[in-house]
This record gives C-alpha cells, structure tokens and sequence, in this order.
C-alpha cells in the first residue's frame, strides 16, 4: 500500500464521520474524539472543607477501522488524561490505582485490539464467532463510564469493568444470545504509560492469569440482558503477590431512539469477593436519561461498598504496591446524581457541544468495625459534587467503548449509524 | 713446678672446695605469630594479637603464663593474664584507646624472652551522623519485606510470600558480613489455611538457656484484616537446628485473630505475641515443640476490651510486660499474669504503633492518620511507674507513621523507621537525655522503610532495615552503619 492511501484515509476521515475507500479495498475508518472541559466543586473533601478545580478530562482520539467487508476490525484509542488530570479528577468515593476520591487517569494507549466478528465466515448461518486480541476491554460487566450519560464516574468503577489488559476474547453469538469468554493479566495499570505484564520476571505468566466470561441477550430491539463472572488475579499488585479477585455482574441496559429524542435506563448489580470471601463489596446502580430535542436529563443512583486504606500525605493516595492484605473498613457510600445538559449542534451529526450542569448528593456509612471514621476523615457523613462542563466530541455519542467482534457490528454500535 | 700441672692441681682444689655443680633451665624462645601493626579506629577491637611460646628444640610448651599489659595509646588489653595452649601460644585482644596515634600492647612470658612488643595505629573516627547504607540485598516483591531478626550474626529476612531468608551476616557460617550478607537458605511457611499466602512478617530465634538450644524459630504470619476489628494468621514454628535447612514443625493459632510482633522472656521460655484484636498472648514454648501447640497458650489478655483492642506490639523490660495497642493506647501488663497494671486510653489522636523501652523511659510511635491527625509523631513517655506518662513529642514532618521505634544497646540512641510520604526513611536520635531525644542523622528513602531492627556486629551499630517497594523499585534489605550518629 503506497503512501497515498493512508493519506486519503486521513484526509476523509477529517472531512467528516465514517468513510469508505474506494469499494475495491473494503477499508473503512471511523475516526472519533472527544474532551470534556469542566469545573468541580467538591465539599468535603479528605481533611474536611471543599475544593474546586477546572479540569480537561476524558480527552481521547479514537480509529475503529474495518476491513475485508466487516470481517477485520480494529480499535485504537489514546487517552490523554496523563497530561490533563495526571493528578487524577475530583471524584468524591472514587477510587482506584492508587487514587482516593479522585478517579485516576486512564493509560495513554486505552485500547488496542484487533480481530473478526466472524472468523468462519458463518454469518449467513445464524452463527457468528469472534476472535480479538490485544489491550483493552475484558468482556466484563457494563460499559465503560465514559460512553455513559454522565461525566460522573461511578464509585463501582472497578467492580463493574475490567479494562486495559492484555486480552484474548473468543466470542460466539447466535441470535439474540452472545457468549463471549477471555484470557487476560490480572494486573491493572500503576500509571499512564503503564503495558499489561505479560510475563513475571521469574518466567511465570501474568497473561493468562485471569479469566471472563460474559453472556448477553438482546431478546427486543434496544433491551440487553447481561450476566458475566471474573476471576481477577492480584489486581492491584502487578508482580501477582496479591490475592484473586472473583467478580459477578447483572445488569439490564435499555435504549431508544424515538423521533423526538432518544432513552436509556440501564440498571446493574456487581459483587466483588477479594481473599477468599474475607472481603466481599456489593454495588447497586441505576441511571436513566432522556433527551427531547436538545434537552437531556439524566438521574443516576448508587449504592456500593468502597473499601477504605491507609491513605498517603496526599490524602488522595492510597499506598501502592501494597504491603500487606488490610484495610480500614468498608464505606458504603449512596449516592444520587442529577444532570441537565443542552446538545448545541445537531444531535444526528458526529460533532457535539454539550454544555452541562451534574451536581450529586450522597452519603457514606461504614459497615464494620474496622476503623474507618468519615466524620474523622471528612469532617461529615454527606458529600456533594457540583460539575458545569462543556463536552466536544466528534462520532463519539453513540459508541459503546469496549464491546468488540460481534458486538461492535450490532444495532447500536458506531457502524450502524 | 711446671705451669701445666700447678694449674691441674689449682682446678682440683677448686673443685673440691664443696660447690655444687652449675646447672641451666631450658631456654624458652617468645614469638610473635600474629596481629602486630594493626591500624582500626579509636575505641574499637583489633584482631587478636597471637604468640608461640617454645623450648630450644622448637617443643612447643604448654600451660605456660602470659602476662598482656597496655603500653602505649590508653587502651585496654584482654585478659590481662592466661597460658599458652596445646599448641604453645597465646593471644590476647587490644582494644584501642581513645585517642588518635600509636598504641602497643607487651606480652610477657614466664621465664621466656624476649618480651612481645605489638604495635598499632589508632585512626580518628570521622563522626558522620548520617546513616551509611552498607548493603542492599533485593527481595522478592511478593509484597516485599516486612521485619528482620538478627542474632548471632545471622539476619532473619521475612519476606512474605517469600518466606524467611536467613543471612549471614557475621556469623561466619558463610563468611558473610554487614556489607557482604551471604544467603544461608530460605523456607516458605505454611498457609494454615490463611487467605493471601505465608505472609511471613516477622521472627523470633529463640535461644534457650534452659536447654542451651537455639533450635526454634518463631514465625509471624499477618493474614488479611479489618485494622480495628478482624485479623488473621499463625504463630509458626521452625526447627533451625539445621540453619540450612529448617524445617516447620508445629504452629500457635488463636481463633480469629492474626499474629503481629513478638517478645520472649527466654529465661522463663515464655513467648508473648501482639495478637491484633485477639490482644496479647503468652506461650509456654519450654521443652520440644511440634503439631498444633495452640494448648501451650497460658494467658490471652484484651487490654482495651473485645471491641477496642488492636495490639501492634510487645516488649518485656524490667520486669513490666509493655504494650502498644492501636486503638486503645500504651499499656502496662504484669507479664506473669497479663494483668493490667496502668495506662490504656492515653493516646486518642493517634493509632500507635511500635514501641522500644530504654530505663524508665519508653517510646511509642504512630500509624497512618486518625481524625486528621498523622502518625507521624513519637511519643516519649515516663515509665517510672505503671501509669505511662507522656513527657515528650517528637515529629516527623512529610510521613505518616512511624513503623519502628528502637534503642541501640545502652541506649545510645533512638532510631526510628517512617513511612508515606517524601519525609519517610530511617532517623537517627541522641539519647544524651532520654526524655529529649536529638536528631543526629537521617537520610530519606523513597517509598519508605517499613521497619529497622537494630545489631552490634564487630563493634559496630548496624540498623537492618525493611524498605518497601516503589514505583519500579524491588523491596529491599537494607543495611546502614550507624556508628557515625552514636559518637557524642
């Protein structure tokens, strides 16, 4: 391939939304974007008192390209939140990768991941089987929270994805019902430059460590049922000294797109058991959104366990790698999120101006005897979060991030609209 | 007469005057086999001066006194008096004296010559306050190191999942050193069916005087836990007997609880753990241990109460068992009975963590932060009576918790290990007045050192020290000279 055509790939892809070269090379690109620019205001935070901070989070580049007529595909999406928030975002219950509420930065390469959705060519036969490879998504729980209605992450952030591993994922969709299973590192990242270990230097392999399979059924147009188990070796401690992590998630996901607007109610459920049941952390969630013309509201509950550690002189960091397997308790924190927003272009076109206003509400209580005490950390049981924000986007509105193979190629999914 | 024979005739006479004849002892011939032209630092011990002690016929001569007396420098010769052995030779030690310059020793053999000058060089000791990092020795990063044990020139390494590494480090099995620690082996405890591993954290080589055995080693395992609440893990035991090759033989389990650090009163072959929220235990470990010794447990004591009580840390000093409880504070136990005898509820900002006792005072350091307030801080108390009072602080700025606190012997100084944040690393404090510690020297460590045990080997102060993974950092053993800071 001469220089040329990447050439034309990019000059198309600039010009506008998914393109097509020319019939006989069957390659297609769909470049997509995306940037959030937003104040929060955060009351309290660790220590007592409030904060506010003016941020760029969620800055991402995506290419989902597909070739062979749809039977290759890849993702490639670069994440910049190591340059915009290497501090991590104010999140009050966040958690994560070292971060105490604040949510940390996602690794510069999110995803890489090539394959098929139809390895056999059997399409035409009602079955399909998927075969990818590469870094990104674990075919786990829900979708990523930043393809979500909300800026907001949610506190079940890691108890209902698994993400930026190495991954192997063998799919297989039959009608409605898709069953998909993969082989991936147990390790989460320790930092934005942060690659999956793949390998222990003592020759022991972390890829292949850790294990998912995930089942969905689509039984009505826009209605998805979801079930899926994990087995997540040492998560947090990357040389695998850590314990196992086994993780369940349920989850209904409903979406619609009437003439006058669009609807999405999604409602999940995700226990993860860590040590051999020592410490077991459950998570209730459900968000709905509406959006008439270009007005949106959106609501979200939650209710999950947190577990609490030893924090760091930077109240917002918790030790890693860790030492030892403890910690201070479990925080169950409930949390309600409400958010306006306005679309300033044309919500059927890939460019987005979304101004936006999310405030939550919330509280923590512990639930044992351990020696958590939010009124000695935070001064008071209740937090409130206060977001005014603009999202810009380009293509980005309806891509579900980290759904691969077969289930890229369904209804909702970049390719179809 | 002719003058031959008036001269016969005078040796005649002479002869016959009643003289006994003359007679000589052997000749005993002194040499100098070893130590001479010596150069050490004021103050410290050389190599053992050596001499040979033999007749004229190079027999060597047994049992013959020597007498080692200082000549030159102020120092100190030791002993003063003994006799040669089977090989015919003797030695004797030279302790430099203070001051810089030359320094000999005299032997002096009974009827032997010539007398034994040996010579040495006193070299002035360059006061260095700062701690001198002498060796760092990786661990395996299964969590990393935790605390260490040193005894007899041997380091005990307890490296989590690892398991124990033991390493000479001046015992001489392996011709080992500070500098130059030499791994002797490393056993892997059991799990006992504890989540998480082996969780090796800390040791105990016990060295019995009832038996003159050295043939246990205790091991802490630190389960997964609630801090506050819940704890797990056992008390394993290890026949060392075998320094290369120990061996696990039985275990000490206390139902829903973990173990954390451990004292022993040996002369009554007691050993007392800090059990987290199973509170503080006491073992008959007298006689041969092996299987399940749980039975062996002869008092269990909660000081803070079933719900307030998190014990770190226990250290038996003049006749007082003390205790450092997380939550409920620094105690005072009767170690025949666990009874309590004062304190308890006497340190609300803080969650305590180690403790090191010194005479009547005692030190307490601090974990992680509890309403706001860090751990960063050691408190200094009076322990003249059985009700602890808080006399002094010290703080160390940038951390979060003082994981270790020790005393160098004679109580010299205090050195104490820090953790998270840029001020974590090893501080070292003069003890010139015990209720107000001064910093000598320090030196930071990224990451953090999680504990210091403190040894004396070949005359100088060594910490031994855990420091904890990093960013792309292994866990380390790391070994500092600290003979600088103790000078006064």
């Amino acid at each position: 391939m001469s220089w040329r055509r990447p050439a034309l790939m990019l000059l198309a892809a600039l010009g506008g939304g998914a393109m097509a070269l020319p019939a006989q090379s069957g390659v297609r690109l769909t470049p997509m974007a995306n940037g959030v620019g937003v104040a929060t205001s955060v009351d309290p935070i660790p220590g007592g008192g409030a904060l506010t901070e003016v941020r760029v989070v969620q800055p991402v580049v995506m290419g989902l390209v597909s070739a062979a007529g749809g039977r290759l595909q890849g993702t490639l999406t670069l994440n910049f939140e190591g340059l915009t928030i290497p501090g991590g975002e104010l999140t009050p219950a966040g958690w994560g990768e070292g971060f105490v509420d604040r949510r940390h930065p996602h690794t510069t390469v999110h995803e890489l991941i090539l394959g098929t959705p139809d390895l056999l060519g059997t399409a035409d036969r009602g079955t399909r089987l998927g075969l990818l490879v590469g870094k990104g998504f674990v075919p786990f729980g829900t979708d990523d929270p930043m393809v979500r209605p909300f800026l907001r992450y949610p506190v079940n952030h890691h108890f209902a994805q698994v993400l930026e591993r190495a991954v192997v994922i063998g799919q297989i969709e039959r009608g409605p019902l898709t069953v998909e299973g993969a082989l991936f590192n147990g390790d989460e990242p320790e930092r934005p430059s942060s690659w999956p270990l793949l390998r222990l230097p003592d020759g022991q392999w972390r890829f292949g460590d850790s294990r998912a399979l995930r089942v969905t059924v689509r039984p009505l147009t826009g209605l998805e049922l979801q079930g899926s188990r994990a087995s997540v070796l040492s998560p947090e401690h990357r040389p695998a000294a850590g314990g196992r992590a086994e993780k369940s998630s349920a989850s209904l996901r409903w979406k619609d797109a009437p003439s006058w607007g669009e609807r999405y109610l999604m409602a999940e459920w995700a226990r993860t058991s860590e040590l051999e049941g020592t410490f077991v952390f459950h998570s209730v969630l459900v968000e709905g959104s509406v959006r008439r013309q270009a007005w949106s509201v959106g609501y979200r509950f939650e209710s999950t366990d947190r577990p609490e550690e030893e924090r760091l002189v930077d109240p917002f960091r918790s030790l890693r790698p860790h030492l030892e397997n403890s910690i201070l308790g479990i925080g169950r924190w409930t949390l309600h999120t409400a958010r306006v927003a306005r679309e300033l272009a044309d919500p059927d076109q890939p460019f987005r101006v979304t101004p936006f206003v999310e405030a939550t509400l919330g509280k923590v209580r512990k639930l044992d005897a351990g020696i958590f005490d939010p009124i000695g950390l935070y001064g008071r049981s209740t937090v409130r979060q206060l977001s005014v924000g603009v999202v810009v986007g380009w293509g980005m509105r309806h891509h579900r991030m980290g759904r691969y193979g077969v289930l890229a190629t369904t209804h909702d999914q970049h390719h179809d609209h | 007469m002719p003058r031959a024979l008036r001269l016969a005739l005078l040796v005649l006479l002479t002869a016959g005057c009643g003289t006994d004849p003359v007679t000589t002892q052997p000749q005993v011939f002194v040499t100098l086999v070893a130590g001479n032209n010596q150069t050490g630092p004021v103050g410290t011990a050389l190599t053992p001066f050596k001499i040979r002690v033999r007749d004229e016929v190079g027999t060597a001569i047994v049992g013959r006194t020597v007498r080692w007396n200082p000549v030159l420098g102020g120092g100190t010769i030791s002993p003063g008096e003994g006799v040669t052995d089977a090989n015919g030779e003797a030695t004797a030690t030279l302790t430099l004296g203070a001051g810089a310059g030359p320094n000999s020793a005299r032997a002096t053999v009974t009827g032997g010559t010539p007398e034994i000058i040996f010579t040495a060089t006193a070299t002035a000791v360059v006061a260095n306050p700062t701690p001198l990092l002498v060796a760092a020795v990786p661990v395996p990063p299964t969590y990393g190191h935790h605390d260490t044990f040193v005894r007899d020139g041997l380091a005990f390494v307890c490296a989590w999942n690892a398991g124990v590494y033991i390493y000479d480090v001046g015992n001489g099995i392996r011709g080992g050193s500070p500098n130059n620690p030499v791994l002797v082996s490393n056993l892997i405890t059991n799990t006992n069916g504890v989540a998480g591993g082996a969780q090796v954290h800390n040791a105990w080589w016990f060295h019995n005087p009832v038996t003159s055995q050295k043939k246990y080693l205790f091991i802490g395992q630190e389960g997964p836990g609630t801090v506050g609440s819940a704890s797990a893990g056992d008390i394993h035991i290890v026949d060392v007997s075998n320094l290369a090759a120990p061996v696990e033989v039985g275990f000490i389990s206390v139902p829903g609880a973990g173990a954390h650090n451990f004292w022993m009163d040996e002369a009554r072959q007691i050993l007392y753990a800090a059990y987290y929220n199973g509170g503080v235990i006491a073992v008959d470990v007298s006689g041969t241990l092996t299987g399940n010794m749980s039975s062996r447990i002869t008092a269990q004591v909660k000081p803070g109460g079933n719900s307030n009580t998190y014990i770190w840390g226990v250290t038996l000093a003049g006749g007082r068992l003390y205790v450092s409880d997380m939550v409920s504070g620094f105690w005072v136990l009767d170690p025949l009975t666990l009874a309590t005898l004062g304190g308890g509820g006497n340190v609300p900002t803080q969650f305590v963590s180690d403790l090191t006792i010194g005479g009547t005072t005692a030190y307490t350091g601090g974990w992680g932060t509890r309403a706001g307030v860090r751990g960063n801080t050691i408190k200094v108390w009076n322990v003249a009576t059985t009700t602890p009072a808080l006399v002094n602080e010290l703080v160390i700025e940038n951390a979060t918790t003082i994981s270790d606190v020790a005393l160098t012997p004679g109580n010299v100084a205090l050195v104490a290990t820090a953790e998270g944040g840029a001020g974590a690393g090893l501080y070292v404090y003069s003890l010139a007045d015990p209720r107000a510690p001064l910093l000598k020297g320090s030196v930071a460590v990224t990451g953090g050192l999680h504990t210091g045990e403190i040894a004396v080997i070949n005359g100088r102060t060594y910490v031994f020290t855990a420091k904890n993974p990093g960013a792309g950092n292994t866990p380390e053993l790391r070994i500092y000279d600290i003979t600088g800071a103790l000078t006064p």
